[in-house]
């Protein structure tokens, strides 16, 4: 019986798998890292602690403020996701205080001293 | 497009979600077996495989900001937009490209719902629902047999909601009313134009910490209402049998109580005996003698003359409160003294109240009339014990989380205050923009943007419920691992009371140093204040994402919203060192603000409230403050 259900729902293309759509090419020493950061883990801690960071230095509530502020003038049902991210990244990006950025760049640092990559 | 539907905004899903979810019998039955959920109680992801490491399947790459899995075939593609935003994202080139179907994906990364057509967020009720459930089991998991089924203590304090009824008297009340009673005359002291019941409190040796809060107290709108609709009668309560007379003279007759030394004392007797004294028009400094007296016999270790906490006093008095009210509670039937009712006053209910009518009662006790006030009543709702704690008593949630399993603990606390320490004075211009935009949060933009940099009252209960990571000295037992482990602690609010005082800890003590010391540190406190942000149910809905689905304390209908207004109406100040200083309090009536400094009561401007040092601040649910009540300032 279940296998009678499961067929009458399968109306869709294969699963492509991921990993075989790239097989020829190296990855780049980028992708390395990444990797490696997220088979280690070290990539979640990363993020629990830059988003700490940018909650404690006030980043996030500034981020809250401009987006409330772009959805007020913009009327809250003429916003969508995209449009938000695409106004509010650039300045996001611009005012995440260097001394974060320094204490994440010195973690990775240490991090890919000890991965020995 | 949005439609409210148990108290949340829900939004209509857009037309390819619609669609999506006709076309598919189970649509979302295939990524239960992906959903990951981090541990320790981390957010909800999208994996088919544990270790899988998703990569767009246009481009490859692993480390875009967004990648989303087509819900229809399972591709994941980046949708990082181009600066020009002209070219189609992967993921949108993908919904594009397929035959009609494919523009519903979901973020890997969030497992939240995108649609990659409307280029929006979309929510789906049961997809939501999944996600919550998946990750409450996974913070729950292993506790054996004794799993407690997922978000069971949502639902075990379901209050059970009276509806109001307006109370309007008929025919045959009103006419008792009227017959029975006589309006109060107009403003019997013309000089002032004050608002009844705004009267000094004589200083009676270093009790201004008391004066402050009873200031605060005579004026708290839930109160009021209690005592002067005569809900606890002194003439007729059970706990005390002396005939006091008039509670105006209450200070020298201070040696007719000595005989009554057994402990037979009941503070709300004495509230009662005061009200009536505050409310009776009478304008000259009042004595609360025989209050302080009955307050040294319930906290003798504080039975001085010296200088007291206002916060002690207020912990103190609330709680005596508590334990007379409670035993005679609804047992007015013996008839006191021959005196008569002496002032018997009646604020009508919350929807009459734009204009209440004060009448006076003719001396005669009157039980008929006092059935009518009983009747009027909401019946109290099961668990509340006294007034004290029918108005000040909320519940805190604290959420224990071992950093190892996952494994959440939660207790639920009654609190009759909230306890605020003082943002740490590091002031970095990082910390400036938090206190800035949390001001902005709370619709007083424009004051806060010229002072910004100043910690808030919003401030402060943001970090009061902020997660916090217990440090290894002070690890938690984990009923899981067994074994004590690091934790994050989160408080946050279940249920709000009528009256939330909010006590600012600016008496700071070192145990290394071995002093205190009073910090005078400026605290900025908006005069509307939202509390949705701290409840529980915004809490932890952060911790899910963004979701439709209610939360711990959602209600069934829409009222949340509206009692997490709130409106200042009473500040405590305090002026001068830890060990010396004075306690002021500023009363906001009519919407105009005035100073109340022991017997001495002046009308302020507003700005002097704003600019003064706040220690405990007292906010009233919004829909039972009475903006444009009581009297017209200017008659």
């Amino acid at each position: 019986m279940c296998l009678m259900k499961s067929k009458a729902s399968v109306n869709r293309p294969p699963t492509p798998d991921v990993l075989e759509d790239t097989p020829e090419r190296e990855p780049t020493l980028q992708e390395l890292i990444n990797i490696k950061l997220i088979e280690t883990g070290e990539k979640e801690r990363l993020m629990e602690l830059l988003r700490e960071r940018l909650v404690d230095c006030g980043w996030k509530d500034e981020m809250k403020s401009l987006c409330r502020a772009f959805v007020k003038k913009k009327g809250r049902n003429n916003v969508t996701v995209d449009e938000l991210i695409h106004v509010i990244t650039p300045k996001g990006r611009a005012s995440v205080p260097d001394s974060v950025k320094a204490e994440l760049l010195q973690r990775i640092r240490t991090f890919l001293g000890s991965a020995a990559l | 497009m949005s439609s409210n539907i148990n108290g949340q905004i829900v939004p209509h899903p857009c037309p390819h979600l619609a669609e999506f979810r006709r076309t598919s019998s189970k649509p979302f039955r295939s990524l239960h077996h992906c959903l990951r959920i981090k541990p320790p109680g981390g957010r909800a992801a999208i994996r088919r495989d544990p270790d899988e490491i998703p990569c767009c399947a246009a481009c490859g790459l692993s480390s875009p900001s967004r990648l989303y899995a087509c819900m229809t075939c399972a591709t994941v593609s980046c949708h990082t937009i181009t600066v020009d935003g002209d070219s189609l994202s992967h993921a949108a080139a993908h919904a594009a490209s397929m035959p009609y179907g494919h523009q519903i994906a979901v973020d890997v990364d969030r497992a939240e719902l995108f649609c990659c057509a409307c280029r929006d967020q979309v929510y789906d009720r049961d997809f939501d629902a999944a996600v919550v459930i998946a990750q409450t089991t996974a913070s729950t998991l292993g506790s054996g047999s004794t799993a407690i089924p997922p978000l069971q203590p949502e639902n075990l304090r379901k209050r059970r909601r009276v509806n109001y009824l307006p109370w309007a008297p008929d025919l045959h009340e009103r006419a008792l009313i009227g017959s029975c009673s006589s309006p109060i005359g107009g403003a019997t002291d013309d000089s002032y134009h004050f608002p009844r019941g705004l009267r000094g409190l004589n200083n009676l040796g270093n009790t201004c910490f008391m004066n402050s809060v009873l200031q605060a107290l005579l004026h708290t709108p839930p109160l009021r209402n209690y005592f002067l609709s005569d809900r606890h009668n002194r003439y007729f309560c059970q706990n005390k049998s002396i005939d006091e007379g008039d509670s105006g003279n209450a200070g020298k007759r201070s040696g007719g109580i000595n005989g009554n030394k057994n402990g037979r004392i009941c503070l709300a007797c004495d509230m009662d005996a005061m009200f009536s004294a505050i409310f009776s028009g009478d304008r000259a400094p009042y004595s609360p003698a025989k209050f302080l007296y009955s307050w040294w016999q319930h906290a003798a270790n504080l039975a001085s003359y010296e200088q007291q906490d206002a916060h002690e006093f207020f912990i103190s008095m609330l709680d005596g409160i508590h334990e007379k009210v409670e035993k005679d509670r609804c047992k007015p039937h013996s008839e006191g003294s021959g005196e008569g009712l002496g002032l018997l006053l009646v604020t009508l209910g919350v929807d009459n109240c734009s204009k209440p009518q004060t009448i006076r009662a003719n001396s005669q006790p009157q039980p008929a009339g006092l059935m009518v006030l009983a009747a009027t009543s909401v019946s109290s709702s099961s668990g509340d014990c006294c007034i004290a704690h029918r108005v000040f008593s909320g519940i805190l949630r604290s959420d224990v989380m071992c950093m190892a399993c996952g494994f959440t603990s939660t207790t639920y606390d009654p609190c009759i205050d909230i306890s605020l320490d003082l943002e740490p004075n590091q002031g970095g211009s990082t910390k400036k923009a938090a206190a800035s935009s949390n001001h902005a949060c709370n619709g007083e933009a424009d004051y806060s943007s010229q002072n910004c940099g100043t910690s808030t009252l919003m401030g402060c209960l943001e970090r009061f419920t902020r997660a916090e990571r217990l440090g290894s000295d002070q690890k938690f037992f984990c009923q899981q691992c067994k074994v004590r482990q690091e934790t994050l602690k989160q408080m946050s609010i279940r249920k709000l009371p009528l009256v939330s005082c909010f006590h600012i800890k600016r008496f700071e003590h070192s145990s290394t140093r071995k002093m205190s010391r009073k910090l005078d540190r400026y605290l900025q406190f908006p005069f509307s204040l939202d509390m949705s942000p701290y409840l529980s149910s915004s809490i932890l809905r952060s911790r899910f994402g963004n979701r439709i689905f209610p939360f711990d304390g959602d209600e069934p209908d829409a009222t949340n919203e509206v009692s997490s207004e709130f409106e200042l109406f009473a500040v405590v100040t305090h002026s001068g060192k830890l060990d010396a200083g004075h306690y002021v309090t500023y009363l906001r009536l009519n919407n105009q603000w005035y100073k109340c400094d022991d017997a001495w009561v002046t009308r302020v401007d507003e700005n002097i409230v704003r600019a003064a040092q706040g220690y405990m601040m007292f906010y009233v649910q919004k829909m039972i403050y009475y903006k444009a009540s009581d009297k017209q300032v200017a008659s």
